[in-house]
């Protein structure tokens, strides 16, 4: 008989292959924090799942073999700061897993995008070690020492672009004052653009969630700036700040948990986007992404319900 | 001409092409072994007894219901067993069949030489005659053809089914190749028995020799010969009349209620032999291939002739091989090649046996919502009949599905979708059936409960009238007594007073 | 401090009176629950739940004097569906009251009837045709299988035919759908 077209673990490895650019920008800015997270994390997400099936009596190897779970220690490890303590990865991993995936039923069976589940877990619990972030290059023994803990050092921290415009913005200041600052973000943002962009050319995910998140996006982002330039970040810097590549492509279409009509995924993006600026611009936390997807992931049910295409007669 | 095309559908290469589809002509079996179970109606039954010498084309098994049609004799011979055999179908149920003994002689019955003018005849003449050649729809849907043509009386357009969007079967290819002048006549014979002004034969656009076949005969200009674009589903009926006129049928509507009549084009040439030769169904052209064969090719084979016969002829390897009937999107498998050619047996498919790849978890990922060509939700559909939540899959328009399996190939996690779809509506069908009989059980529980009181009721008011009547006599009698009794005391009286 | 107990009274009479209202006008006629239970329940009229019928056993179970799990012909499935019609937990089917047996008719051994119409009044849905010394059958299609026809025969005439399957009723088995 004819073989399907792909395979789910097809499908994962594709996604973790079109990380790779990202992943290199990221190391490129930031050093080797992000890799030992990495690697922390897909430990972490393997032993945890295998663990928690055993618990289940579900057979263990084809479900690590599909690299779900590999792919979500991914996903968290890239969205959280690259120098966190090794803790912090690991009991959002945990958490991610266990409560976001295999206390639903496993693969196919949760309602909220696990990665993103466990970040908002992680924020909402660990605010300091969540929002110190890398501020330069650092190097396989530094980044081992600040996320092990093994040796004191020195300062290595700063602010994000996103946090820092945020926090200038809080303070009074208007946008054509700010002074410039490193584009890191922007260039680790372009890295999974254009990974998202393979993934649509061999078709792994499709169009509809990103354009309408990034459309979403530009939307509010332009009509807040309209309303006041000065107040609110311009449409650009809302797109190559902060988490909106990664999200567009990598986490919002996170099949599970997304709608699955395509008038549907249409709605589902869109109102993602316009989320993410609403929490960028009057929310008390720096980056709306995490929170924007779980929100929205609630909304599922109710929009595929109104959303079924026509069917064949009627 | 403009066709228009529906949503859905996908483009599968034909994994065994050939460079030309032949028709080898296979002998005449020396057993055959004929099923009386009908796809739609029940069974006909036999005329004839074990031990009878039948003629090739004699009238075997009737049938007086609207829905079944004859069974004919494939070969001359005698009866040797009326039994049960296993029936290719996924339940692997046993139905009756009749079995032949070949004689060796082929011999027919006596044909008469039937008026070939059939525009002379009625409709209903022309309908009586497709039904006692015993013609199903030879599609791979066996839906009597008689009952069809019947109820479609007032079609406007005949659409002549040569699409044979599956890929791999090639046996309609052929037929329009070698015997284009019979089917152009028996298009001509459908449409003067259904009332169609205008007929539409309908070929997918990679059938490039079979159109030009039939363009060659076609004189007729009330039959055009169109090209449709190849993709699998195109050939399902509604779909196909979406392709052509741009009408949707929903489920639950017949092509008959829009004026059209669907028809294969392997049901026409039987028609064609039936009305116009007076020959009754005992053949049929059936492909063999699959990655088994070395030689796939088409047959003509006798119904009631083995599948293993016919196999043998396209040189299968010695492996173990899986056998399907049918079509590899939409066939049936089947456990081995003892079955028998039957009416709907349009490909054998015997492939190698590979390792099923193994089901893994739904990720909903919508690719099965894309393909789906009558618009369902596969995925939500899946969910409903794992859970055997009959009613929400209704909802969704369950019964709309056609179990093509576009949905199964594009599946990533290989999930069997169309076989959960297949459990989901025999389940609604038997729950359906069976809340009928519990509301009849129900009802006529509760009327033999009145029937009951009722019955007390009318003795105790009939004792009560009784008891009433018997009250009035006796006093009657009383009142007959004290006369009587006065009446004797006057005596007395008189009596004593005399003295 | 005296108004909020003035606005907290006013608030409480005026919802009072609502539901006051809404407990008159929507009040619900007769026991629905009970109708609902017993178009669950498979009307076989068989007795084997201890009580007179598929009704008596409905208001039983309505009224909490029964445990759900008490009806053969119903099945697991039964359960299941009484179950989750009254929001509790499902229990597996009590087999104390007898066995789920397979869907089955009967029918009467003409040979051997005397007609002595005792079956006939056995039967809860009257799926007999007879009467006095004259031969008894069975209605195939108003048979529900609850064998209370079987004891009752005093020449032991009527035996059970389970029902074949057919094309039309055949239900592929959901595990082996699920294995591909």
């Amino acid at each position: 008989m004819i073989a399907a077209f792909n395979s789910t673990s097809q499908i994962m490895r594709q996604v973790i292959v079109a990380l790779i650019l990202g992943i290199g920008a990221a190391y490129t800015f930031f050093g080797w924090g992000i890799i030992v997270q990495i690697v922390l994390a897909v430990l972490v997400a393997i032993v945890v799942e295998a663990g928690f099936l055993k618990i289940r009596k579900h057979p263990i190897k084809p479900s690590i073999a599909d690299g779900s779970a590999v792919l979500t220690g991914f996903l968290l490890a890239i969205s959280i700061p690259s120098i966190a303590p090794w803790w912090v990865i690991v009991v959002g991993v945990s958490f991610a897993i266990i409560f976001g995936k295999q206390l639903y039923g496993g693969l196919g069976n949760n309602p909220f995008n696990p990665a993103m589940l466990g970040y908002a877990f992680l924020l909402i619990s660990y605010p300091l070690q969540m929002t110190t972030w890398a501020g330069e290059f650092v190097n396989f023994s530094q980044a081992l020492d600040v996320i092990f803990n093994l040796n004191p050092v020195d300062a290595l921290s700063g602010a994000t672009r996103l946090d820092d415009v945020k926090t200038q913005l809080a303070l009074g200041k208007m946008m054509s004052e700010l002074n410039a600052h490193s584009n890191a973000q922007a260039w680790i943002n372009m890295g999974f653009l254009l990974g998202g962009l393979y993934l649509l050319a061999r078709r792994v995910i499709f169009w509809h969630i990103p354009s309408a998140f990034l459309l979403g996006i530009a939307v509010s982002a332009f009509l807040l700036s309209i309303g006041g330039s000065e107040y609110y970040l311009p449409v650009q810097n809302h797109l190559m700040l902060g988490g909106t590549m990664l999200g567009a492509f990598f986490i919002a279409t996170d099949p599970v948990t997304a709608s699955t009509t395509p008038k549907g995924r249409l709605i589902y993006g869109f109102l993602m986007g316009v989320l993410v600026v609403v929490i960028r611009s009057f929310g008390g936390y720096p980056d709306g992404v995490a929170f924007a997807v779980l929100l929205m992931n609630i909304m599922v049910p109710l929009i595929d319900y109104y959303t079924q295409p026509k069917v064949f007669g009627k | 001409m403009a066709s228009y095309t529906f949503k859905g559908g996908i483009h599968i290469p034909n994994p065994y092409p050939v460079k030309e589809p032949e028709v080898r002509q296979v002998a005449p079996p020396e057993q055959a072994v004929l099923l009386l179970q009908q796809r739609v109606g029940g069974e006909a039954s036999p005329c004839v007894k074990i031990g009878d010498r039948v003629l090739t084309g004699q009238v075997i098994a009737k049938t007086t219901s609207k829905y079944p049609t004859h069974v004919h004799a494939s070969v001359s011979g005698v009866i040797s067993a009326i039994e049960k055999r296993p029936i290719p179908h996924p339940s692997g149920i046993e139905a009756m069949c009749i079995v032949i003994d070949s004689d060796g002689k082929d011999e027919w019955i006596e044909i008469e030489k039937c008026d070939k003018d059939f525009s002379r005849c009625t409709p209903e003449k022309v309908i009586q005659r497709i039904r006692e050649a015993g013609i199903v729809g030879m599609g791979g849907a066996g839906f009597p053809t008689h009952a069809k043509i019947s109820n479609a009386q007032g079609t406007h357009t005949l659409i002549v089914n040569a699409t044979e969007c599956e890929p791999g079967i090639m046996c309609d290819d052929a037929l329009m190749q070698h015997y284009p002048r019979e089917v152009i006549r028996g298009a001509e014979v459908l449409m003067h028995a259904c009332g169609a002004k205008k007929a539409i034969i309908a070929i997918e656009d990679d059938k490039q020799e079979a159109c030009n076949s039939l363009l060659m005969y076609n004189f007729n200009d009330q039959i055009d010969v169109v090209q449709i674009p190849t993709k699998y589903t195109s050939g399902a009926e509604k779909l196909l009349i979406k392709t052509l006129l741009d009408i949707e049928i929903p489920a639950g509507e017949f092509a008959s209620d829009h004026g059209v009549l669907c028809q294969n084009i392997g049901t026409v040439k039987a028609i064609y032999d039936a009305v116009i030769d007076n020959k009754p169904l005992i053949s049929r052209i059936v492909t063999v291939t699959g990655s088994a064969v070395q030689e796939p090719r088409n047959y003509e084979a006798r119904l009631g002739t083995s599948f293993a016969a016919v196999v043998a002829q396209s040189n299968p390897n010695n492996n173990p091989h899986h056998i399907r009937m049918g079509g590899m999107m939409m066939g049936i498998d089947v456990p081995n090649v003892e079955h028998s050619i039957c009416k709907i047996t349009n490909c054998i498919f015997v492939n190698n046996v590979i390792p099923a790849p193994e089901v893994q978890s739904c990720i909903r990922c919508g690719q099965c919502n894309t393909v789906c060509p009558v618009g369902l939700l596969p995925q939500q559909l899946f969910w409903y009949a794992k859970s055997e939540n009959t009613d929400r899959a209704m909802d969704y328009n369950l019964g709309a599905c056609i179990e093509c399996r576009c949905c199964d190939v594009v599946c990533p996690s290989h999930i069997p979708l169309a076989q959960y779809f297949f459990f989901a509506k025999a389940l609604h069908h038997k729950r359906t059936v069976d809340q009928q009989r519990t509301d009849m059980a129900r009802e006529r529980f509760e009327f033999k409960e009145f029937r009951i009181e009722r019955n007390k009721k009318e003795r105790a008011e009939m004792m009560a009238k009784k008891k009433e009547e018997l009250k009035k006599k006796m006093a009657q009698d009383k009142t007959q007594k004290d006369k009587i009794a006065q009446a004797a005391a006057r005596v007395k009286n008189k009596e004593s007073s005399e003295r | 401090m005296l108004e909020s107990v003035l606005i907290f009274s006013v608030l409480a009479l005026a919802l009072g009176l609502i539901l006051g209202y809404a407990a008159i006008k929507f009040k619900v006629v007769g026991n629905p629950v009970v109708d609902q239970i017993d178009s669950i329940l498979p009307q076989t009229q068989c007795g084997q739940c201890d009580f007179a019928g598929c009704r008596p056993y409905a208001e039983a179970i309505a009224k909490g004097e029964a445990q759900i799990n008490q009806c053969p012909p119903g099945g697991q499935e039964g359960v299941d569906a009484l179950a989750e019609l009254l929001g509790v937990e499902t229990l597996p089917l009590n087999e104390e009251f007898g066995e789920n047996k397979t869907d089955h008719v009967v029918y009467v051994d003409e040979q051997v009837c005397i007609g002595c119409t005792l079956c006939i009044q056995a039967c809860p849905v009257d799926a007999f045709v007879g009467s006095s010394k004259v031969m008894t059958t069975v209605i195939a299609d108003e048979c529900t299988g609850c064998d209370l026809c079987i004891p009752v025969c005093p020449v032991d005439c009527i035996h059970i035919e389970e029902l074949p399957t057919t094309l039309s009723n055949y239900v592929p088995n959901l595990q082996e759908v699920g294995r591909g």
